[in-house]
């Protein structure tokens, strides 16, 4: 009993340790040096894995695949396992590549297709630090800066509540996000072999 | 006179076409009385299918996943390749809850079909009222409420293969399924007759 409360105590002591709110001094150098990485950052090129958490399941889902983005807003989605499928973001447009079945679907008037897109941009290029559109969190570990982002629009927060985003403390970039459901599921993404600021043509974004 | 041939008419037209369904078998005796549909029901497994549903000319995709909570009680949920969730719903013997579901899907009938289309995808215990058999299959006739499921298990493996809901008169829902080890369907096409509605799954 007293060594299970010993392990108790030294975990939650850990975990107090490891996590700590940021002082409003290193939230201003955040919000500043992760806008200065964001203007500097004209490609990102990166592999990512996907895991879809639900409190019923035995295990999460894993799916892989790329994402590249050009600046100012070219974003595209490509799922290649376990099924090959990729989603182009474009000009209100999204372009549909379906396990070689292409289509194009209208956002122009789907509000939170629109929202979640203008989300992801944001998020990869770490400018999302707007407070019309969310509350915000900041707590620091020793290898992360991470800001839970708390949506304030009605119709999003049915689908997703919030986004945490965890910043690398060295160079600024999104390293992972969590998009958390009001049932506390959530969707971890974690990018791995990000290249910035390598040549990606136009071509890329035709699906 | 008339009202005895049109009469007539009808009942061959029903009995001929409730017949189509399994005119290639003969009834034989029902020596199972009870089938198990062994495709969802290890209640150990996360079944999870890349979703491509065709509906009145639209088409969509996504991640389907089911998972058997208990006895005829499973929880299914649809979300988009990204993981947002687009229907959550829990389906009892009798009843059912509603997670969650995107506006987008909150019609209706859509909810009713999906509901009467997991029902009987995933029921495990099957009444079997009678049986048909040719050189290659078992077809097992099962009553539920007024229409009819006829489940044609392979005899080579003992593999459910299709599974086809009827009315008293023509099919309504047709189950294909392929499935490498007969424990769990890889891949399932569920088509509608009377409705647009053409659901492909594919196992991952």
């Amino acid at each position: 009993m007293f060594r299970m409360l010993f392990t108790f105590l030294l975990l939650t002591t850990t975990t107090i340790y490891s996590q700590q709110v940021m002082t409003p001094k290193e939230i201003t150098d955040l919000k500043k040096n992760v806008k200065i990485v964001a203007q500097k950052t004209t490609t990102i090129n990166s592999d990512f894995d996907q895991f879809k958490h639900m409190e019923f399941l035995s295990d999460a889902i894993k799916t892989s695949g790329k994402m590249k983005f050009k600046a100012p807003k070219l974003v595209k989605w490509s799922y290649t396992k376990p099924f090959q499928y990729s989603v182009v973001f474009k000009e209100g447009n999204l372009l549909i590549n379906n396990e070689g079945k292409k289509s194009d679907v209208n956002i122009g008037s789907n509000q939170l297709f629109q929202q979640l897109n203008q989300l992801i941009v944001k998020s990869i290029s770490g400018d999302m630090f707007d407070e019309t559109e969310f509350t915000m969190n900041f707590i620091k570990t020793t290898e992360n800066y991470i800001v839970t982002f708390n949506s304030k629009d009605a119709e999003l927060k049915k689908y997703i509540k919030q986004f945490i985003l965890y910043f690398d403390k060295e160079n600024y970039t999104v390293m992972e996000v969590k998009m958390v459901e009001p049932s506390d599921d959530y969707t971890h993404i974690i990018f791995k072999n990000r290249i910035e600021n390598q040549t990606i043509k136009d071509e890329v974004f035709k699906n | 006179m008339r009202f005895l041939k049109i009469n007539i008419l009808v009942i061959f037209l029903l009995s001929s076409c409730s017949l189509a369904i399994t005119k290639d078998f003969t009834e034989a005796n029902v020596e199972l009385s009870n089938y198990k549909n062994p495709y969802f029901s290890n209640v150990f497994k996360d079944y999870v299918y890349k979703a491509n549903i065709e509906v009145y000319g639209y088409e969509f995709s996504g991640i389907l996943i089911i998972k058997k909570l208990a006895t005829q009680h499973h929880r299914i949920v649809f979300a988009t390749e990204f993981g947002t969730k687009m229907l959550d719903m829990e389906l009892n013997k009798e009843d059912y809850t509603i997670h969650f579901i995107a506006s987008e899907l909150n019609k209706k009938i859509l909810v009713n079909t999906l509901k009467k289309d997991f029902r009987i995808l995933l029921q495990e215990d099957i009444l079997v009222n009678k049986t048909f058999k040719n050189e290659y299959f078992n077809v097992y006739q099962s009553n539920n409420k007024n229409r009819l499921n006829f489940y044609f298990v392979k005899k080579e493996h003992n593999c459910l293969e299709k599974l086809v809901n009827t009315s008293k008169i023509k099919e309504k829902v047709i189950f294909n399924f392929k499935s490498n080890e007969c424990k769990m369907a890889e891949k399932i096409l569920i088509e509608h007759k009377n409705l647009k509605l053409k659901i492909e799954l594919k196992a991952f």
